[in-house]
Parts: structure tokens; C-alpha cells; sequence
């Protein structure tokens, strides 16, 4: 029952953040140059035409007419329909969801598996020659850009050595993961290898892992067990903050990598100013932040019992 | 111009296989009514067709319409269907749906393609209840009747969005069937994921005998790069070459022999907005024209797989002459239009606004115009905006000096100078130069309802010099085709309209020689 106030009351934060992220990508819209009428309507389009679709689109009406009508509609379920696609934008967000939950949980375990066991062994050593190299790896993953790291993965192991598909989603085979994951994986595992580390090596100097110590307990046990579930409090603040760099990341992977997720769709239909497809993976993608925010916040009642206390 | 690679001697048509090609982009719709781009335009022509169609030397043949004819005024076009021509539903094609698709089309996203039949304008305005000049004539014959005689009409009769389409799949599928399409074409839609990939699957029911390729695949890879590994790894029988890469391709022997390179009916441009001051004085507008080397563009930035601009019309373009003179490049001359308008050196004249949209080619043009009209004086800033924005800028008149480029719908020289000169198409409907005189408005009248023909070109040719000296619009380059294409691909033909191959070549004729 400790966890339910807390909770409810993360839970109740939500309405209103959602609302203003809706808000404000609904004003940044209406402020930004470009009709979707005339977008839809290629390089020549028919002033008539451009009419009749600004009305379909119910572009000619006001813009809190429409704001609270795609509102009105939301509370229902209904995300409206794609200016460009003419499908209902529920189904063009199902369609990619998929692919892109796929990524960004493979994402993430590269992260966390690769970022915290780098982490890890380089603080069993520090200041060694072992500790230096991890740390500077971390930094070049940290520091190389997305597009350019992708493909260049796909250069060296798709097309020079063939051990993995270029691009493409595969029909869901793994193979086709491996790439992209790696690549938007790579992001977030130096800060996490760099987290783990810095981490590690603060608990290690507290007093009841130095007891530990004095009592003769293996090395193995004192990190593996006494200091890492302390050392993770932190590391998990940055998975949880590391959510926004995969979805800062995603556009760019899954265009390098063909892959149909949510990212690459958003950064198309604001091209094409598809006003409601924006909005809804908007939506979808702040939807996931917070919760995933959430999640960090119970993790840490799990992790900490002195969170727990002092809510 | 590289040379196309010889091909092998044929060995015959071989069926079977599995054609694979990329977009860059998903295709927005499958419903002809509803297109407006060239990506969905592809894959229309693929399931649904035409009365006509137009081969890769741009002759007119019939698909649909086994026959037609022309009235002696040049305003009737009666045509005659085939007979046993059969949607992929299993029901024939009658001359009913010839005038449903086409009355539901001018109410779509290209009415353009219409508007030239009696009735039209009315009916596309919702005035009327039909297209009073579509009439059908008994089950397998359709007369068409134009409001005054229209040269190309034949090629409109040839565009996707006059494709014929059944009515009750459309009452069933509704707003679906843009998803769900079904046509008379040789292919089908087999599976589409959006964003992933696109298949079609052969229609062995297709009134001209059963299709040699028994699948089509389109992916979905919208980086470049990424289209150009997956065919260098050998899973695209088809892409286009990335930019920057063309004399790469040519000169590497692992791609030089699949590199194809031919003309395309377009044109890259800046243009003027000659409402919007400084650029309604013609001495500034020739002033820039004259200080813009086009070869710096053609050799340097573009490796010579373009062609240098011959005018506003491409040398592949029916009536193309050449005795029409583009403005030269001549900075001396420059220099003296803008002293003779009151701008010594450039002195005085506020700083230009250039806009263009994003792409890395247009960078680097739009830094080599600025670099180019730095020398006589002139500044330039640089408006970069996505494609949404720009073509809202351009069509309400507020860029003055802008880029621009036309690719024709159909090979004739109206769909160039009247689409993109004629006052009567001021803003989205092509003359964002927002230019209006008189006497090119009724050469270019003239010429459109002249019968084919030389005199017919003749005038266009007067038109077009007029434009080129009043410098409303300066050609950069006229477009070309690149393409890999491996050497097993049979059939694919090279239409001079289409900037990929696959954008317009009917694949029924396409194989695979492995």
C-alpha cells in the first residue's frame, strides 16, 4: 500500500502534462509556414481544389474551433484521420507501434547490458589501462552522431563483410534488429557505462562495503550484490532520462535503417504537415516519456526503501 | 551524357521472378482520383490503366481503348474499347465506368487533367450534375468533346489519374480503396506495409495475356545511401544513384556497366517574382540572369550527368527549337543593367532574399548562385525551408527570388510554357512568377488550340523567347535519369517523362534474364 499515494499522485500529474505537450505541438502548427492543403496538392495544384480540401481538412475554421474539436474527438479515442493517408490516424500509429516498441526495447537492453557491464568493469579497476579504454569508448558512443554511426555499421557489416541485412524490417526477423539497435543503442550505453562506473566507485568507498571487506566477503560478492543495488539508484535516473535521447534517436536510425517505426512516420508527416498524424505520435511518444518516467520513480521504491519512507 | 550500356542479345521473354525496386518514400494513396505524386502515380499505373498509353519514344498507343479518332474540328475524340478487358474483381470494363472514373477524378487531386472537356469547369465546380462531354455509345464506346481543340489531349487520355476504376468497388470500399485499389492493370496489390515494403502480385487475367514478372516488390527506403548498399549487396534490381555519386558509379567497374543515364522532360530553375520589387524592374531580373554560369552547376555540382539549359523547354521535348537563345552568361553585362537601374556595383540594392527548399543539391546551388552574384554586387541571403513551407511562400507571392523546378506531366510544350507563363495560372497553378503579358498570353492561346504541328511549335518558340528575355525564369539545367539497373532486367523502358524508371514504365513488359 506504500506505493498507491505515490502513485496516484504521478498518475494525476499526467492529465495536465499530456494536455500542454498537445498544446503546445497544436500552436507550434498553426504558427509554422505551410498549408497541409497545399502540401497535399503537389507542385501544381488547382485553387478550387485547394479550397474544398482546406474545408475537408476543416482548415478554415478557427484554430480553437479546431484545437478543441481534435480534443473533443480525443476523449473519444479518436486520433482523426490522416490528411495525406486518409486512414484513421489510431491505425496508421498501430501500424508502426510495433516496430518501433521492438527498437526501442532492444535499444535499451544494449544499453543497460552493454552500458552497465563496461560500467562495472571499469570500476573494478580504476585509473587502469582497461578502466581508460571502456571510458573512452564511452565517450566516442556518446559523442558520434546517429546517422553517421548507422551507417557506417551498415557499410562494414551488411554490405562488406554480408553478416547482417542493410535495412529493412524483415518481417520481424532478428537478424534485421541487430543493426539498428546497436546503432541507437550506442547513444545511451556510454552514459550508462559512465553512470554504472561513477556510481560503483561512490558506494565502494562507504563504510558498510569497507566492513564488508574486513569480514573476508569475496570481491564479486561485495560489488555484485551490496554495492551494485545502491550504485543502481543512479543508473536507473539515467535509463529512465535515457527514453528521451531513443526517442530524439529513432527518426534518424529508422530512416538509416528502413525501419517503420513511429519516429521516421513524425518526422515525415511534419514535412507534410499532417497536422493529426503529428499530433497523435506526439501523443504516443509523450504518452511513453511519462509513463516511462513513472516507472523510474516506482523502480526506485523498489530499489530504495528509504524512497518509500519518505513518501 | 554517359551513354546507356549495351545490353546483350535477347534470349526471349522468360516468365517468372521477382522484380525488386525502392521508394523513398511510402506511397500516400493507390487511388488514382486521389494522387498527387509521383510515388503513388507508380504504382497506380501498375494495377489500374488507361484508354492510352505513351511508349518510351512518347507515342500515343491504346490500352483500354483498342481504337479512337479524331473529329475533322479537332474536338471530338471518340474511342472504342476493347473487348474481354476485365477489372481484377472478375466483371468486364463497359463504357459506363470510363465516365464515372473520369467525372470522380475532376473532383479529385488533378481536375486539370479534365477541364479541358466540355462541361468540366461546371461540373468540377459542383455547377453540375455530370461532364456534359463524356457520353457513352452503347456498351464499348466513349466520345469525348472538347470545349475548343486541345492538341495533347491524347496524352491526358494516358495520364494515371484518368484511370478507369469499377464503381462498386469504390461504393464498397469507400475511402478504403485507396488502400484496397482494384483496377484492370497486369498487377494487383499482393501486401502493403506501410513504410516497409509494397508488393504486387501478377493478374494473369490481364486482357493483354498473363505478366512475365510473377512479383513486384517496392521497399521502402527513404535514405539514398541506404537504397544504393541495398542494391550494391544485390537485394534491389533497380535504384537510383545517390547524389554526389555519379561519376563514382560510372567509373567503378562493379557499377559502371548497370549505370543508366537519359534525358527527362524538366527543368531546374530560380524564378523571378516579377510583382515584388526589385524584381519588377527587368534590368535586375536580366542583370542576375547574366551573371549566373550555368556550367559551374552542370560539371561541377552535378558531375556532368546533367545538361547544360538550351531554354525553358528540354531538348527531349516535342517542339524544342533550337534557335531559341537562353540570356548568356556575361557579368560585364550585368554589371551594366544594374548601373543602368540605378545600382552601380550593386550599390543601393538591399540584400536579396533566395529561397529554396531543403535538399543538399539546393545548398549547394543556392551557395554557388550566392558566391556567382557576388561578383557583380549583389548580395544574397539564404531562405532554406522544408518543401511545405517554401511552396506556400512561392504561391502567395511573399519569395521574390526563388527556386523552382518542372518535370512535364505529358510530352508537350503547354504543359512548360502555359502551365508555368500564362497569366490565367497566376499562383499555385504554375506561374508563381506571377507574370502577365499579354502577348505571350495569346501566342501561348494560340498554340494551345493550334493543331500539331510545326506552326503550332512555332509559337511556343516565340513564347519562350519572350519569357527567356524578360528573365522571369533562368534555367539552370534540364534534368536526366540515373539509375543502377542490373543487366538481367529485361524490358524496363526509359520514359524521357519519368526522373526513376520506376516511376513510369509499364512492368508487364519487364524480365528477368536469369
Amino acid at each position: 500500500m506504500t506505493f498507491v499515494r505515490p502513485l496516484a499522485q504521478r498518475f494525476l500529474a499526467l492529465g495536465p502534462v499530456l494536455f500542454g505537450i498537445t498544446l503546445l505541438v497544436f500552436a507550434l502548427n498553426a504558427v509554422a509556414l505551410g498549408d497541409p492543403a497545399r502540401a497535399a496538392l503537389g507542385q501544381r495544384a488547382d485553387p478550387e481544389v485547394l479550397r474544398q480540401l482546406r474545408h475537408e481538412y476543416a482548415l478554415d475554421r478557427p484554430l480553437v474551433v479546431q484545437y478543441a474539436t481534435w480534443i473533443g474527438r480525443l476523449l473519444h479515442g479518436d486520433l482523426g484521420r490522416s490528411y495525406r493517408q486518409q486512414r484513421p490516424v489510431t491505425e496508421v500509429i498501430a501500424d508502426r507501434l510495433p516496430a518501433t516498441v521492438r527498437l526501442a526495447v532492444a535499444a535499451t537492453l544494449v544499453s543497460v547490458v552493454l552500458g552497465m557491464g563496461a560500467g562495472a568493469l571499469a570500476a573494478v579497476r580504476p585509473g587502469s589501462g582497461l578502466d581508460h579504454a571502456l571510458m573512452g569508448a564511452a565517450v566516442l558512443g556518446i559523442s558520434t552522431p546517429v546517422f553517421w554511426l548507422g551507417m557506417m555499421l551498415a557499410l562494414v557489416f551488411a554490405v562488406s563483410l554480408d553478416w547482417l541485412p542493410v535495412s529493412g524490417y524483415g518481417g520481424g526477423d532478428l537478424a534485421h534488429l541487430v543493426l539498428p539497435a546497436l546503432t541507437l543503442g550506442a547513444l545511451h550505453t556510454g552514459t550508462v557505462a559512465r553512470m554504472t562506473r561513477g556510481s560503483l566507485l561512490d558506494v565502494v568507498r562507504l563504510d558498510y562495503i569497507q566492513t564488508a571487506r574486513a569480514k573476508g566477503v569475496a570481491e564479486w560478492v561485495v560489488l555484485g550484490k551490496h554495492a551494485l543495488r545502491n550504485a543502481l539508484i543512479p543508473v536507473v535516473t539515467v535509463i529512465g532520462i535515457g527514453l528521451a535521447d531513443l526517442l530524439v534517436g529513432a527518426p534518424l536510425t529508422e530512416t538509416v535503417f528502413a525501419w517503420p517505426g513511429l519516429g521516421r512516420m513524425l518526422v515525415a508527416a511534419v514535412g507534410e504537415r499532417d497536422l493529426p498524424v503529428v499530433m497523435g505520435a506526439v501523443l504516443v511518444f509523450a504518452v511513453v516519456y511519462v509513463v516511462g518516467n513513472l516507472l523510474v520513480d516506482l523502480a526506485y521504491l523498489v530499489i530504495d526503501p528509504r524512497t518509500r519512507a519518505s513518501e | 551524357m554517359a551513354a546507356l550500356p549495351a545490353a546483350p542479345a535477347p534470349v526471349g521473354p522468360k516468365p517468372g521472378g521477382i522484380f525488386r525496386l525502392a521508394f523513398g518514400t511510402d506511397p500516400p494513396t493507390l487511388d488514382p482520383a486521389q494522387a498527387s505524386d509521383t510515388t503513388s502515380s507508380s504504382v497506380i499505373r501498375q494495377i489500374f490503366d488507361a484508354l492510352l498509353e505513351l511508349d518510351e519514344r512518347l507515342e500515343v498507343r491504346g490500352a483500354v481503348a483498342e481504337r479512337w479518332a479524331v473529329s475533322a474540328d479537332q474536338r471530338v475524340y471518340t474511342f472504342h474499347l476493347r473487348r474481354g478487358v476485365g477489372f481484377q474483381n472478375g466483371r468486364e470494363l463497359g463504357a459506363s465506368d470510363v465516365k464515372y472514373s473520369f467525372e470522380r477524378a475532376a473532383r479529385g487531386k488533378r481536375p486539370w487533367v479534365f477541364e479541358k472537356i466540355m462541361g468540366a469547369r461546371e461540373f468540377i465546380r459542383g455547377r453540375a450534375s455530370d461532364i456534359t462531354g463524356i457520353r457513352t455509345v452503347g456498351e464499348r464506346t466513349v466520345e469525348i468533346t472538347l470545349e475548343r481543340p486541345f492538341a495533347p489531349f491524347a496524352y491526358l487520355m494516358a495520364y494515371d489519374a484518368a484511370s478507369i476504376v469499377p464503381r462498386e468497388e469504390v461504393a464498397r470500399r469507400g475511402a478504403t480503396f485507396a488502400s484496397h485499389p482494384v483496377g484492370t492493370g497486369a498487377f494487383r496489390l499482393g501486401e502493403w506495409r506501410h513504410d516497409d515494403q509494397l508488393v504486387l502480385e501478377r493478374f494473369p487475367r490481364h486482357f493483354r495475356g498473363v505478366p512475365l514478372l510473377e512479383r513486384i516488390v517496392f521497399r521502402i527506403i527513404p535514405a539514398e545511401i541506404t537504397r544504393f548498399n541495398e542494391f550494391r549487396t544485390g537485394n534491389l534490381d533497380v535504384a537510383d544513384i545517390p547524389t554526389g555519386y555519379c561519376r563514382r558509379v560510372q567509373s567503378d567497374p562493379r557499377t559502371s556497366e548497370e549505370v543508366a543515364i537519359w534525358p527527362t522532360l524538366g527543368t531546374s530553375a530560380v524564378r523571378f517574382n516579377v510583382e515584388r520589387p526589385p524584381f519588377d524592374d527587368r534590368r535586375i531580373r536580366q542583370a542576375i540572369a547574366h551573371a549566373v554560369d550555368p556550367r559551374v552547376a552542370v560539371n561541377g555540382l552535378l558531375e556532368g550527368c546533367v545538361s547544360a539549359p538550351r531554354g525553358i523547354l528540354p531538348p527531349a521535348m516535342p517542339g524544342f527549337n533550337e534557335r531559341v537563345r537562353p540570356l548568356a552568361f556575361d557579368p560585364a553585362l550585368s554589371r551594366q543593367l544594374l548601373a543602368s537601374a540605378g545600382y552601380p556595383g550593386g550599390r543601393g540594392l538591399p540584400r536579396i532574399a533566395y529561397y529554396y527548399n531543403t535538399t543538399e543539391l539546393n545548398q549547394r546551388i543556392a551557395e554557388l548562385l550566392q558566391a556567382e552574384l557576388r561578383e557583380i554586387g549583389v548580395r544574397l541571403e539564404l531562405r532554406r525551408l522544408d518543401w511545405a513551407a517554401h511552396i506556400k511562400l512561392v504561391d502567395d507571392g511573399t519569395a521574390g527570388f526563388f527556386r523552382q523546378g518542372w518535370i512535364a506531366d505529358y510530352p508537350d510544350p503547354e504543359n512548360f510554357l502555359t502551365v508555368l507563363f500564362h497569366s490565367r495560372n497566376i499562383g499555385p497553378a504554375g506561374n508563381t512568377s506571377r507574370y502577365r503579358n499579354p502577348a505571350v498570353d495569346r501566342l501561348l492561346d494560340e498554340a494551345d488550340a493550334m493543331p500539331a504541328g510545326p506552326a503550332r511549335f512555332e509559337r511556343y518558340r516565340e513564347a519562350e523567347q519572350v519569357i527567356l528575355d524578360d528573365a522571369v525564369w533562368v534555367s539552370l539545367y534540364h534534368y536526366s535519369s540515373r539509375a543502377l539497373i542490373r543487366r538481367y532486367v529485361r524490358g524496363l523502358e526509359r520514359s524521357p517523362l519519368s526522373s526513376a524508371p520506376e516511376f513510369l514504365a509499364p512492368f508487364r513488359k519487364v524480365w528477368l534474364d536469369r
